[in-house]
């Protein structure tokens, strides 16, 4: 079965995402430009993640669970889980490493937890644009572990990719790297290619995405499709 | 001024001794990596808070003779190991960059931009 996936999308929980990214909308809209699996990913947070759950099983609609890690080298790296309960717990780790900053509303905009009929339940207090205190090394070892797929973001950009940050790509045992639409893939090295949008506002859904031709869209799969191609 | 000359500074401590007792004749300020390896002048100490084993692979490419890193971060393992495998002397301080880059450039004879 061929699944076109966006694996990296914001809701409204990350600050710099317009408001409107509800679970729902993002769903709607990833209908609309025809992709078949997403994945929603916000910064160092996965509040919002049980809410997208439901949608997606509402909505037929098939999808990973992720997160957008800020490493304490400040270089964003996606994670994406087919387990709610592994991502949550990444989640946790990851927001609880986040310095005691406060988000400043009025400065950096909202962060609202919503659920599944677009209520807000709360708001995520830190400031989630902050650095974890995982490094990419130990970020490797502790997504394996709870059985996700690393891939560093949007490596050719000039900010907050891991290239940006450090100067190079590090030899490590990442599941594939990040391009957006039309990164350079030169740059991704020995590494599989997933590209994805990055998307902060509904307009922007599905301007990158990847094919996977695989049975069912889960973990182990999407590995052996990655490096088959 | 050589690497062996900050162990002996009390605001420094050294984290990983194995290293080549280098002459340091400049140093570099940053905490984005990629900048380091552009611009950081061969023979520099390396001032940051980048504090993981990849600080020290950049080192190594630009030929950086000491890190120090800031603010009391910790240390990982695999950084000292990499850095003891390279010979790159590491050692830790509580003041900040500012501080620590004003006090480097007092030893290696004063600011270079005046």
């Amino acid at each position: 079965m061929n699944f076109r996936a966006d694996f990296h999308i914001h809701s409204c929980l990350s600050p710099c995402a317009s408001l409107e990214m509800s679970p729902s909308a993002i769903v709607q809209q990833a209908k609309t430009v025809g992709l078949t699996a997403v994945s929603l990913s916000d910064h160092n947070s996965t509040f919002n993640l049980p809410a997208f759950g439901k949608i997606c099983e509402q909505e037929g609609m098939a999808c990973l669970y992720g997160i957008e890690v800020t490493s304490l080298e400040e270089a964003h790296i996606l994670c994406l889980f087919d387990q709610l309960d592994a991502a949550m717990e990444l989640g946790g780790l990851i927001y609880d490493s986040l310095p005691d900053i406060p988000n400043i509303p009025e400065k950096f905009g909202d962060q609202p937890i919503i659920n599944e009929r677009e209520e807000i339940l709360g708001f995520a207090e830190k400031f989630l644009i902050s650095a974890s205190r995982f490094d990419v090394s130990s970020l490797v070892q502790e997504v394996h572990a709870l059985g996700g797929l690393i891939v560093p973001a949007h490596i050719d950009r000039s900010m907050f990719g891991l290239i940006a940050q450090l100067g190079f790509l590090p030899d490590e045992d990442f599941d594939a790297v990040e391009l957006t639409a039309y990164g350079d893939p030169a740059l991704a090295l020995h590494y599989p290619i997933m590209r994805n949008s990055d998307s902060h506002h509904l307009n922007t859904l599905g301007k990158a995405y990847t094919d996977f031709e695989v049975e069912t869209l889960n973990v182990k799969n999407l590995r052996s499709n990655l490096w088959k191609k | 001024m050589k690497v062996s000359d900050l162990a002996s500074m009390d605001q420094f401590i050294c984290m990983q001794n194995e290293y080549e007792d280098r002459e340091i004749t400049a140093g570099y300020t940053s905490d984005l990596l990629s900048d380091v390896m552009g611009n950081a002048e061969e023979g520099s100490v390396l001032i940051t808070i980048q504090a993981h084993k990849n600080t020290v692979a950049v080192s190594s490419l630009a030929g950086i003779a000491a890190i120090i890193i800031c603010n009391n971060r910790p240390l990982p393992e695999d950084m000292l190991a990499a850095s003891a495998d390279e010979g790159i002397a590491v050692f830790q301080t509580s003041e900040n960059q500012f501080n620590t880059s004003a006090l480097i450039a007092q030893h290696l004879g004063g600011c270079s931009a005046v």
